[in-house]
């Protein structure tokens, strides 16, 4: 019986649809950033045009009839508040409608799933990297809650690479963006921040946007993505050898970078440790890793009332247990 | 030349060195990082590393001796003893010593940044601090709580006379224990850090 997930914690409105672990379709509709960044309440209002839409075109590519859906899952947080309310709205309403199982989900954790179960690991070591989010995840020895092993001090990868191309008029302005401009340049020292397993990126953002003045937007792009992607291998190098991981996987939205995966496949090829990703669109924020989870919390009877659904911009992954298996 | 043992930022060997038997802590490339990021980060820390054992040993405070240090590699005296991790229960007049010693090397100016009971050795000689590898130079008086926090956490409950004895013996005890109690209220340190 086909589960149906929703995805909308910021920029993307994701709707997947998987049967028995295997994913039928992903699709999505992602807001354009432009130069302004992400604006709530615009971007809120784009994923209540573009809802329905998305859904149908997802229930087309898996070829499954609306009313064969048997349960539902969303993204409950963490992510911009009035976004999440979109999703969630979209999600109970259909709940209503179907009279089927809904659960709402935690955005992170889905991302580690995703990783997990298309890269056939167990128990993996994990580096989340996305726009809000840099987490350095493992479950904890009784597999009930994720440990936040290492984290970000202050923003995340995803929206420090964003950040700076939008102050460097790179278009479109995000990390790909960035990736391209670094090509063939030159390393110039920046500031490097990695206390035991954490790390900060606030600092390393604004010394680069003030070295573009004289050098340039090549070697700044170079050396800043080079600086921080050196800074998560390193935390995660020291996060596998104390917990003693034999598999490692990486996952959100930057996790998309080839360069940022060839780095961590070589940190993992040191220690002979097993190293994997999803595919592209699956590190993107989407919705079949919604569905995913779904699946498998709904399969082991974790639903909830309709009325009890909620969302929560600010939702640790520490806080949530884990119910997956 | 044998592994003793592999670390995420250094193996170290023991090495017969100009005669002598000593351990090698070698910083080794990370093919993952460009070249300049990373000949500068190995040569940084190995630097400062020893520069913080040197302090220390000057300071009075118990370290294995520093023997050469070279572009990537340190060299040092190996001590014949055992990690306090490694203990069944921790002796009576330990916590006292780790307290005492602690806050020596706090008042010559340094942190620790890694003071849990794997870093802590019993030695003929009494108890040494070793691995100086995320040590730093500075007078940080949050630095310092979290050395405290650090060996607080990794020994358990219990053990006031650490506290005691690291109040006593540190010119500014008072305001690293009142920053400590701040930094345990933060909570977050309570879930993040494994054992």
């Amino acid at each position: 019986m086909p589960i149906i997930g929703i995805e909308s914690s910021a920029h993307t409105f994701g709707v997947g649809i998987v049967e028995n672990g295997r994913i039928l379709s992903n699709e999505k509709s992602v807001y354009p950033i432009g130069n302004s960044g992400m604006i709530p309440i615009k971007v809120a209002e784009f994923h209540k045009k573009s809802a329905d839409e998305v859904i149908l075109r997802s229930l087309e590519r898996a070829d499954v009839r609306l009313k064969d859906i048997s349960g539902i899952g969303y993204t409950m947080g963490p992510g911009i508040g009035p976004c999440l309310k979109v999703g969630m709205s979209k999600a109970k309403a259909m709940a209503n409608e179907l009279n089927v199982d809904i659960v709402p989900l935690n955005h992170g954790m889905a991302h580690v799933e995703i990783a997990k179960r298309l890269s056939n690991m167990r128990d993996p070591l994990a580096l989340y990297v996305s726009g809000g989010n840099s987490q350095i995840l493992k479950l904890d020895s009784e597999r009930r809650h994720y440990l936040v092993l290492g984290e970000t001090f202050d923003i995340g990868v995803g929206n420090m690479l964003d950040s700076f191309a939008r102050k460097m008029g790179l278009d479109p302005a995000w990390g790909s963006s960035v990736a391209k401009t670094a090509t063939g340049g030159r390393y110039i020292k920046l500031p490097y921040t990695v206390k035991g397993m954490d790390f900060a990126f606030a600092g390393l953002m604004t010394k680069a946007v003030e070295l573009s003045e004289r050098n340039s937007k090549k070697d700044v792009s170079f050396s800043l993505q080079e600086t921080a992607f050196a800074m998560l291998c390193e935390a995660t190098e020291r996060a596998l050898l104390l917990t003693k991981s034999r598999e490692f996987c990486v996952c959100g939205g930057v996790a998309q970078s080839e360069r940022l995966r060839v780095m961590l496949g070589s940190v993992a090829k040191e220690h002979k440790i097993k190293f994997g990703a999803a595919p592209n669109e699956f590190n993107a924020d989407n919705g079949a890793m919604i569905a995913l989870l779904a699946e498998r919390v709904l399969k082991r009877g974790y639903g909830v009332k309709v009325e009890d659904c909620d969302y929560m911009q600010r939702y640790r992954i520490n806080d949530v247990e884990y119910l997956a298996d | 030349m044998r592994l003793l043992s592999q670390g995420a930022e250094a193996e170290i060997y023991t090495i017969r060195f100009i005669g002598n038997k000593v351990a090698a802590k070698v910083r080794g490339r990370k093919k993952y990082r460009v070249e300049e990021l990373d000949t500068e980060l190995r040569e940084g820390r190995t630097r400062r590393e020893a520069r913080c054992m040197e302090r220390a040993h000057r300071a009075g405070v118990p370290v294995p001796r520093l023997v050469a240090c070279s572009r990537f590699t340190l060299y040092f005296e190996i001590l014949e003893g055992v990690v306090l991790k490694d203990l069944e229960s921790i002796p009576e007049g330990v916590p006292r010593e780790i307290g005492r010693v602690l806050a020596k090397l706090h008042d010559a100016g340094m942190i620790h940044g890694d003071f849990t009971t794997a870093n802590l050795m019993l030695a003929e000689n009494g108890l040494n601090i070793i691995d100086f590898g995320l040590s730093e130079i500075t007078k940080s008086v949050e630095g310092r709580a979290i050395d405290l926090l650090l060996i607080k956490r990794s020994l358990g409950k219990g053990y006031p006379s650490l506290e005691q004895s690291y109040v006593k013996s540190c010119s500014e005890g008072d305001v690293v224990v009142s920053k400590l109690k701040e930094i345990e209220k933060r909570g977050r340190y309570q879930i993040r850090t494994i054992t």
